[in-house]
């Protein structure tokens, strides 16, 4: 055995030796496929990780190179991943939904010699693109339906390169330890596009020192195991699932299993019974929104009941919150509750079992944390970004609350600016923007990191964040609002898929555009008997336009007087990644759609009550198409 | 229409093609009604065929005559050296002739699974003894078939839907397990009666790039009856074009897009 039994556990490809070496037998990934859930052992895992890599040998890759992967959360991505890393390779990961122009923006800027992609899809995206690419050598695919008369010499599949390593371990016994040997912890691991709601997206440099001590905090923090379900979900592009799914999983043995489909994730989380959960917080949106959308549709007297107990649910799990214990009125109610609804409830979602469930990368709204501790759902807010990992978090249960995202975590530091710039200070600091030291000297200022988030501390500690910077606006009052947090406490609502809040200095008020939620709208007017044809249509209709005037009646009863949305108009088409309004982890782009949307926000800010609107379409093929509709302007009634 | 990888053209059609179906001289009356008048072609293997024409020009007729649903009144049908004209429909099935349909046909009360199960069916050699027991050879069949079927799904991606009671979907899901359901009987060729209509683009896009994916894997031919043109040109080899159940136009879409009858049957003569 060439490594020392005491090797220093310093990078991810060491902590996955140590498992393999300690509990071969034991399971450490699941995939669903055929319909069957198949198994892989600690000892499965390495190997392909060994194979693989020494294939990424053959095929010429060298330390340092960078290695691209996109694709969906597979154990192929954790093997490629994990693989490249042995040797030496930095890992760029790329959103599966990117157009080909990102994914050029991704490979290019990062320089990969090599990327893995998931399936017809990607590849066909990078064959596309293969010009803008010079340094590009080699596609690995490993789905390879519909690519079965492929020719093209950059493509090569994930089993050919498995082979290649076999056959290359037969004439080079122990190099793979070798190269896993000569990796450190201030190597670079991956490299965390920034989702960019600013401008291009800058490749955060993330060593492996760094994973692995934002691994250890969550282990620490939440008693990750052995004996624990994770279901890996959220894109392994983003730096969450490079800490909890990646890291995490193999730092504290906890299982990680992967969804059939993106869209059977739902079933899977509950025939594996997760206890570890990591969602975003669109996707906890996107949960509550749907148990909205059946309760709607079901009778009457399920919705009393089910009103009923969700009511008692707030009202525990408010006194939760508040650190204190419900009293002996409250405990059998509550009991009663989750007996005849709480647990039917989450275990058709799937969280029977979930022990704790986390959210982050952008705010979520404190009524969606209500409704999960409602129901049982222990869900906490995380805060954090690609250039510094978490920065904090709820301590404990009894920590949680609502509006903050919890205490900064062990040996981090938290200052807030003069202006009110959330500051942040830890050994878990990225290492710069790659080749971007203006960039990173803009955000790198004295061994803090400019999060560019406007927030404060309470005076239990509790970070609290408000706003991007660039995002706060002020009125012609000089005073100030955060578009961002009525948004969120709008997107609560059943009918309300998006909103855009805008204000200014060269504004007197607070005005909105609003995109509804299709489904629930749709259904509400099929049960009012209102008949519509398309969303331009319903989204026009004046009891829609009514039903969200009163939706935004009730957010504006919990804002400050000047914060009030005065007036709003319907937005009739939705809002989408494609045509660059959002980004691909579904962040709104303010600049832009401001810029797109000048002549409604003129409107909202005249005399108008209607405005014609000619809108382009792009198609997910490219092909353009017009429409022209009459948008109203509304006026929202103060009290 | 622009379907991903425009593999069509890299399709191997070097070797000789073997003649799979000869239809030959086929005619098909209701009463006073010519619904096909002495139709004749060839399905090639490996091909996608599509059989194209305005509304009410014998398309269906036609796919129900090969499929043994309507028994043409003169001409032929060989399949391979088999004539299959007059045999029955279950028959011509398990010769290895499935079809899909246009205005699909599952058992709407069972999921999916069950629906594909089903279509397996004339796969599975019963036996009185052993299946009463279920244990032993009947349990290993039966995992043997689940299998097959699983294949299927992944390949379909019907995953989500697997275990959803079908008259629940939606009309595009249950189009595409509709398809499942004719994959799952292993045919030898393909019929596929307007397998996108009332689709939208991106479902068409998608069914467009299952059939050419089924044409490349399992290397059976498909005849596919379709009204959306660009699907058409973009993914058959070969165009037969009917008009009043006569067969005016047959050859590559290319040369199937100038041919003067072609238009005038599909736009009036005054449009040449």
């Amino acid at each position: 055995m060439l490594l020392s039994k005491d090797m220093e556990l310093d990078t991810i490809p060491k902590l996955l030796f140590d498992n393999y070496r300690k509990h071969p037998g034991e399971v450490a990934l699941r995939e669903k496929r055929y319909g069957v859930w198949n198994e892989f052992t600690w000892k499965d895992y390495f190997e392909k990780v060994k194979y693989f890599a020494l294939g990424l040998l053959t095929l010429g890759l060298k330390r340092g190179d960078r290695v691209s992967i996109i694709g969906e959360n597979k154990p192929e991505w954790f093997c490629a991943e994990l693989a490249a890393q042995t040797i030496g390779g930095i890992v760029v990961g790329i959103y599966t939904d990117a157009g080909p122009l990102e994914v050029a923006h991704f490979a290019g800027h990062s320089g990969s010699r090599i990327v893995v992609a998931h399936d017809q899809e990607q590849v066909d995206k990078l064959l596309q693109i293969q010009d803008k690419l010079p340094q590009l050598e080699r596609v690995i695919y490993w789905d390879d339906r519909g690519l079965w008369n492929y020719d093209d010499p950059l493509l090569i599949s994930y089993d050919q390169v498995l082979e290649l390593g076999r056959k290359y371990e037969k004439e080079h016994r122990g190099v793979f330890e070798e190269e896993m040997k000569k990796g450190s912890g201030n190597d670079l691991a991956v490299i965390s596009y920034t989702s960019g709601t600013t401008g291009l997206p800058k490749g955060a440099m993330i060593s492996h020192r760094q994973l692995v001590s934002l691994a250890k905090l969550g282990r620490d923090l939440d008693d990750w195991t052995d004996s624990d379900e994770y279901v890996s979900f959220v894109p392994p592009a983003w730096i969450t699932e490079q800490v909890v799914g990646i890291t995490g999983c193999i730092l504290s043995r906890m299982k990680a299993s992967f969804a059939e489909s993106p869209e059977s994730i739902q079933e899977n989380i509950r025939e594996i019974g997760a206890s570890v959960l990591f969602y975003g917080p669109r996707n906890w949106e996107s949960v509550v929104r749907m148990v909205q959308a059946r309760i709607s549709d079901a009778h009457p007297f399920k919705r009393l009941l089910y009103n009923t107990f969700l009511s008692v649910g707030y009202k525990v799990a408010d006194i939760n919150l508040a650190g204190k214990r419900p009293g002996p009125l409250w405990r059998p109610l509550y009991w009663v509750a989750r007996v005849a609804l709480f647990r039917q409830l989450l275990d058709k979602l799937g969280f029977s079992k979930v022990r704790t469930a986390y959210t982050a990368g952008s705010a979520i709204s404190p009524d969606i944390v209500r409704f999960f501790h409602a129901i049982g759902v222990d869900l906490k807010n995380m805060y954090g970004a690609s250039e510094i990992g978490t920065v904090s978090a709820p301590y404990s249960s009894g920590d949680i609350r609502p509006e903050t995202a919890g205490v900064p975590l062990e040996g981090i530091e938290v200052r807030i600016s003069d202006e009110s710039e959330i500051l942040v200070s830890s050994n878990t600091l990225f290492d710069g923007y790659y080749k971007d030291d203006e960039g990173t000297r803009k955000k790198l200022r004295g061994g803090w990191y400019c999060t560019g988030d406007f927030g404060y501390i309470d005076e239990s500690g509790h970070v609290i964040v408000m706003d991007r910077m660039d995002d706060l606006r002020s009125l012609a009052s000089g005073q100030k609002f955060s578009p961002q947090y009525t948004e969120i406490r709008l997107r609560f609502s059943p009918y309300i898929k998006e909103a855009i809040i805008l204000g200014g200095e060269e504004r007197d008020y607070v005005t909105a555009i609003i995109n509804i939620e299709l489904n629930n709208v749709g259904k509400w007017a099929e049960r009012k008997r209102i008949p519509y044809t398309t969303f331009s249509d319903l989204s026009q209709r004046e009891q829609v336009l009514e039903l969200i005037a009163g939706e935004v009646m009730k957010v504006n009863r919990t804002l400050p007087e000047w914060a009030r949305i005065k007036k709003f108009t319907n937005l009739n088409k939705e809002l989408d990644a494609d045509e660059a309004e959002m980004t691909r982890t579904r962040k709104l782009r303010r600049t832009f759609v401001e810029e797109k949307y000048s002549d409604l926000i003129q409107a909202l800010y005249s005399g108008k009550s209607e405005l014609p609107m000619e809108s382009e379409v792009v198609y997910r093929d490219g092909r353009r198409a017009k429409i022209t509709t009459s948008i109203k302007i509304n006026a929202v009634v103060t009290g | 229409m622009k379907v991903k990888g425009e593999k069509k053209l890299k399709r191997d059609k070097a070797s000789t093609p073997e003649v799979k179906l000869r239809v030959g001289s086929v005619s098909l009356s209701f009463g006073g009604v010519q619904a096909l008048v002495d139709v004749s072609f060839e399905v090639r293997n490996p091909e996608i065929l599509a059989i194209i024409g305005p509304n009410g020009a014998g398309k269906t007729c036609l796919l129900n005559c090969i499929s043994g649903f309507y028994k043409p009144q003169e001409g032929a049908i060989y399949y391979g050296d088999k004539k299959i004209v007059g045999l029955p429909p279950y028959r011509i099935a398990s010769i290895g002739i499935s079809r899909t349909f246009q205005n699909i046909q599952l058992y709407s009360g069972m999921t999916t699974v069950d629906n594909l199960m089903a279509a397996r069916h004339m796969h599975i050699k019963p036996n009185l003894f052993s299946s009463s027991i279920y244990f032993g050879p009947t349990h290993r069949r039966e995992i043997e078939h689940r299998r097959a079927v699983e294949r299927i799904i992944d390949f379909l991606e019907l995953e989500p839907i697997r275990k959803k009671v079908v008259g629940m979907l939606p009309y595009g899901q249950r189009k595409k397990i509709d398809l499942a359901r004719a994959l799952a009987q292993e045919p030898q060729l393909l019929l596929l009666d307007e397998p996108m209509a009332g689709m939208n683009y991106e479902e068409k896009e998608d069914m467009a790039r299952y059939i050419l994916d089924i044409a490349d894997l399992r290397k059976i031919p498909i005849v596919l009856v379709e009204h959306d043109m660009g699907v058409v040109m973009d993914i058959s080899d070969r165009v037969v074009v009917l008009d009043f159940g006569q067969k005016i136009a047959e050859g590559t879409p290319d040369v199937i897009k100038v041919n003067p009858k072609v238009i005038s049957a599909y736009l009036g003569d005054a449009a040449i």
